[in-house]
């Protein structure tokens, strides 16, 4: 397996650092404009989850491969409050920041694979997966 | 059309100012301001309607479970200073029987 | 998917160079059409963007490095709109899979609490409820006793839409359980009354106007738990005058008694009966007084009662710029001879 590359998300700027390795790996892995710009913007989301609701967190990066094609897996990790009700966050039009997120349903959307599990009290992993067409 | 709730806390007593239309809308939050003041026992409500042009159906609902708290914790409610069209809605449903209602302006500072 | 976008690559690219060259209003027409069936097939703004992009760099392959740079930015800045507009798309879908249920249950309303309008010798009756959104918190039943007397309720439930309908289904499976000829108007309230305050909130309540009408002698027994007054209108005077009566809603204090009023009833004399949705009608932020009502009705007062309901109807309709605010429930009765 290839190395993982990790960004720490600690404060709002680190989001711009993991937008730019994850389109660094995009784009050499061969992804067009329109889907490189769809990863970006789901690790935006991802990263944003952590910088807002958990203390500290890292989203990481691997080119993973099948039979037929070659992705990009993107795993976010925080020790935050974990989610109390899941299927309310992946509701549409639910945001509790209030703001014009997309929130995990979009990233649900921009991205082919989507998985998530959270313990109250401990943390989330989501786990999020393009493939290459 | 909002609803302004403004509470005052005396002794044993607390008075709640309205200013505003009471409807589905505003009932809400009418509801949490006013049932917590009648679950003291001893404590008397006193809740002024001068400023308060519009009711429907939903505010005498929040009135009515007031009033039946008042009951199972031993406090009281009164109403004053209703407008013509409120007062009507009161003496319609028969409540002005079961709920004190003052309809002479309340005196004090202003 | 994939090949549908390519055929619209191939169009917008002809369209656009086209444009290019004659800046005609017929290309600009054309990609209309093209946005519309973009918007047909879920094609996001992103990836218009990038058809713009495409057909740029084959129609201008040494275009300006800065400018194919700004044009990536535009892509990127496109992303959350698609966003937003696919999650418009979803919410506009349950919303409508939630608009059909809940016309699935008014029209099951409908069936349940339905009630069909007595025929009655000398009695014209016109009757309409109309709920303000889907389901009616209104209610309206006639039942017609085997001494040809005839039973008559209008009830209101406290707020409208689906609790209050709810509600309204259980004050007539009530009224079904009771033996009708033995009751009267104030032993059904005071039945009801014990019903309704076992079985609901403690905020929730209901008014009813109960009345029984006996033929025989030309007399209207009624009481009223707490209900909006209705009017009655003396044809030999030519007045209206509101029917008087006292009584607590329903829900409220357990043990309730109600007075029984009794009005006598002569030829062309009419009973109106009616919610607090008509009386409550909004002219702006102005409310309507209750003249107003007496007076569109007066000025139908020469039309057969269920058409005269309707045309009030329809005034108070257009009035409210035909959004009501409340349901509206309206009964007419007039004796006929």
């Amino acid at each position: 397996m290839k190395p993982q590359s990790c960004v720490n998300i600690n404060k709002e700027w680190d989001i711009v650092g993991a937008r730019q390795v994850g389109r660094d790996m995009a784009k050499k892995l061969g992804f067009g404009t329109v889907d490189q710009a769809r990863i970006a913007t789901a690790i935006s989301e991802l990263a944003r989850n952590i910088y807002l609701y958990a203390d500290s967190g890292q989203i990481c990066f691997e080119v993973i491969e099948n039979m037929q094609q070659q992705g990009i897996c993107m795993t976010a990790i925080d020790t935050g409050p974990g989610i109390e009700d899941i299927s309310q966050v992946m509701q549409d039009g639910y945001t509790t920041s209030g703001g014009l997120g997309a929130g995990l349903p979009g990233v649900k959307r921009l991205m082919d694979e989507f998985d998530l599990k959270s313990e109250e009290g401990k943390g989330t992993k989501i786990k999020a997966v393009k493939w290459l067409r | 059309m909002n609803l302004v709730i403004d509470i005052v806390d005396e002794n044993r007593k607390s008075i709640v100012n309205l200013s505003g239309e009471i409807d589905a809308y505003t009932a809400p939050k009418l509801k949490e301001a006013i049932l917590p003041l009648t679950k003291h026992s001893g404590h008397l409500v006193e809740v002024n309607l001068e400023e308060v042009n519009y009711m429907d159906s939903t505010g005498l609902g929040i009135f009515i479970s007031a009033l039946k708290s008042t009951k199972e914790n031993d406090s009281q409610m009164k109403l004053a200073n209703l407008q013509d069209r409120v007062l009507r809605l009161f003496k319609i449903t028969g409540l002005d029987n079961i709920i004190e209602i003052n309809a002479a302006i309340r005196g004090g500072n202003e | 998917m994939a090949n549908l976008i390519n055929l619209d690559a191939a169009t917008y690219k002809d369209l656009m160079q086209h444009y290019i060259k004659t800046q005609d209003e017929k290309s600009l027409y054309q990609i209309e059409q093209v946005s519309k069936n973009f918007i047909k097939n879920n094609i996001l703004p992103e990836e218009i963007v990038n058809l713009h992009i495409q057909a740029l760099s084959e129609l201008y392959p040494n275009l300006l490095e800065d400018f194919q740079h700004s044009m990536d930015f535009l892509l990127e800045a496109m992303i959350s709109y698609g966003l937003a507009h696919q999650e418009y798309q979803k919410l506009r879908e349950e919303q409508y899979a939630l608009k059909s249920e809940i016309s699935v249950a008014a029209s099951m309303q409908d069936t349940l609490l339905g009630t069909t309008k007595p025929e009655i010798e000398g009695l014209d009756i016109g009757v309409l409820s109309v709920p303000a959104n889907q389901m009616n918190g209104d209610y309206h039943h006639f039942v017609k006793g085997k001494d040809g007397t005839l039973g008559i309720a209008i009830a209101d439930v406290i707020g409208k839409g689906i609790p209050a309908a709810l509600c309204m289904s259980m004050i007539k499976y009530s009224m079904d359980s009771y033996p009708e000829e033995s009751m009267s108007p104030r032993n059904i309230l005071k039945n009801l009354n014990r019903v309704v305050e076992k079985n609901v909130d403690p905020s929730m309540f209901i008014t009813m106007f109960y009345a029984q009408y006996i033929p025989s002698e030309s007399k209207l027994h009624y009481s009223s738990a707490g209900h909006e007054p209705g009017f009655y209108y003396n044809a030999e005077n030519n007045t209206f005058e509101e029917i008087k009566s006292r009584g607590l809603v329903l829900g409220v204090s357990p043990n309730t008694e109600y007075n029984q009023y009794e009005l006598k009833i002569n030829k062309d004399d009419m009973v109106i009966l009616l919610t607090d949705g008509v009386t409550e009608c909004r002219d702006g932020d102005r409310f309507i007084e209750s003249e107003e009502v007496l007076d569109v009705i007066k000025k139908y007062a020469d039309l057969p009662a269920q058409e005269m309901v309707n045309q009030v109807y329809k005034h108070f309709e257009r009035l409210q710029n035909f959004q009501l605010r409340d349901d509206f429930t309206l009964m007419i009765l007039r004796k006929r001879v």
